[in-house]
């Protein structure tokens, strides 16, 4: 990670080294522009909540970041590291410091809990011992409060268990940034809220940066620092909530509205 | 036209890929040793019963031709001779292309469209030599073993045939069925099988790997991967069979 220090708000109190930053991203698919001259930065211990109608470019945003899809113009930066044109060698050493929660939590069926927790670690990192790998799984479960469920297979979860399976598989190898997409589609607000409280304290205790593509409005409001918001491909608004309550734009005040 | 032959292209690109990254470190053992078990030890009943009733069906064919001219003897060295040089290998690459070759189309289509191959991605870890090498590899190296089975078994489904209707002892089936077997006769016909496995993890690993269709994409990836590879499979036989003859004479006898 870089040392530039930025200022992110007129209302955040967050400065700190950049931990994603997106310089005039564009993106298309076939002729439908998903991202237009899309700009902003992330800083290490931030939240960033991507909202937006669908199909306005917001997992898309995510993908770029973790370099599954490329850029037509415009640079990406994790880190110091540019990613925009990076070849997998490059882009593999830039994910070991990333995590990745899918909508669909995305475990590997054919594995127990536990064994796709060690996957990344068993890869990643060759100097941990079995015992050691063991154990950081053992941690990270009992962080999601999974540790009863290492030794069951995913399809035995439920979809708020499968949703912090996903994210303890996500922090396994304490990511310095990590992109969650859309927490809590597909739960009910009580397990939602948990998921958002797991958010929470990787935010506040392992200084991660967050960026968290959402239509729940509560939860970017609880977890996000700040809020971007994205409408047909354009970054209409950036900044904290109670900025973007006073948008000019409607959109972007109808969006971020709770009621 | 010109889409025909892209697709020839990447599909032939996407093998070769997947034999170059087979020698190239990281080796994916544990991948791999699950592959030889889901293509290999599953595939076993398939390929043991079938070559069984297979066997019990051509030797009651043969009988009924043979007898008539009285030399019904001949029985076990034709039915020998019909599935170590052929029927063996064509029907066990048929068979695996119909239950591995869904498995594998389907499995990592469903695996693209559930978002899994991307996590795979995301840590740092090559989804192509995991998911798609392993099963490459396996099915090169399982087809030959399996063939043997089938060939074996189909042995003792015309022996069990034999038995019931001429009381040959299993001693006398033996010695006439392998007397006009040579090592030429059966160690390419079983090697080629290799070949078949090819063809049968590339292509469906080309269209279980790279399906974009969503859903709807995993039914195709498992119909396109059984019917392309079925027929490849009979077509490419044609070329290997005369490239067998070329190179040993003497089974085209």
């Amino acid at each position: 990670m870089n040392s530039l220090v930025v200022p992110v708000s007129k209302e955040s109190n967050i400065l700190g080294p950049v931990a994603v930053e997106f310089r005039h991203v564009t993106k298309a698919f076939g002729n439908r522009k998903v991202l237009d001259d899309v700009s902003f930065q992330v800083c290490e211990g931030e939240a960033l909540c991507l909202m937006g109608r669908s199909g306005t470019g917001k997992s898309t945003s995510l993908k770029l970041m973790i370099g599954l899809t490329k850029p037509d113009s415009g640079s990406i930066c994790i880190g110091s590291e540019e990613i925009a044109n990076a070849n997998e060698d490059q882009l593999s050493h830039v994910r070991r410091h990333m995590g990745f929660l899918f909508q669909s939590a995305a475990l590997l069926d054919s594995f127990t809990l536990g064994l796709n927790l060690s996957l990344p670690l068993m890869r990643l990192d060759r100097t941990k011992t079995p015992e050691e790998i063991e154990q950081a799984v053992d941690e990270t479960l009992k962080r999601v409060g999974l540790d009863l469920d290492k030794n069951k297979m995913p399809n035995a979860l439920s979809g708020g268990m499968r949703k912090r399976a996903g994210l303890a598989r996500a922090l396994v190898l304490r990511p310095k940034l990590l992109l969650v997409d859309e927490p809590s589609s597909g739960l009910d607000r009580i397990t939602s809220s948990e998921i958002d409280d797991l958010l929470l304290m990787v935010k506040k205790e392992y200084r991660t940066a967050l960026v968290i593509v959402t239509h729940d409005v509560r939860g970017a409001r609880r977890v996000g620092d700040r809020i971007a918001v994205l409408d047909q491909g354009r970054l209409l608004g950036l900044g904290t909530a109670s900025e973007l309550d006073k948008s000019e734009h409607e959109v972007v005040r109808q969006l971020i509205s709770e009621y | 036209m010109r889409k025909f032959f892209t697709f020839v292209g990447e599909v032939s690109v996407f093998g070769l890929k997947g034999l170059f990254e087979a020698f190239r470190p990281p080796f994916e053992w544990e991948f791999f040793l699950n592959e030889i078990v889901e293509i290999g030890w599953r595939s076993l009943p398939l390929i043991l019963s079938a070559g069984l009733a297979l066997g019990i069906v051509l030797s009651m064919h043969t009988r009924g031709t043979l007898v008539q001219f009285g030399a019904e003897a001949l029985i076990p060295s034709l039915q020998s001779a019909s599935f170590f040089n052929e029927l063996g290998p064509l029907i066990t690459a048929l068979l695996v292309a119909g239950r591995v070759g869904a498995g594998i189309g389907a499995g990592l289509s469903n695996m693209r469209v559930t978002e899994q191959v991307d996590a795979i991605e995301s840590l740092s870890i090559d989804s192509f030599k995991l998911l798609v090498v392993t099963r490459i590899v396996a099915c090169i190296l399982i087809m030959p073993m399996l063939t043997l089975f089938m060939d074996f078994s189909s042995l003792a489904g015309g022996f069990l045939s034999e038995r019931l209707a001429s009381h040959i002892s299993a001693q006398l089936y033996l010695d006439r069925a392998f007397k006009s077997i040579e090592w030429a006769n059966f160690i390419p016909p079983t090697l080629k099988t290799s070949v078949f496995g090819l063809i049968i993890g590339t292509i469906s690993g080309f269209y279980g790997y790279t399906t974009d269709e969503g859903s709807e994409g995993v039914q195709h990836a498992a119909t396109n991967s059984v019917v392309l590879s079925s027929l490849l499979i009979i077509l490419v036989d044609v070329i290997l069979v005369k490239a067998i003859f070329f190179l040993f004479p003497r089974n085209a006898v």
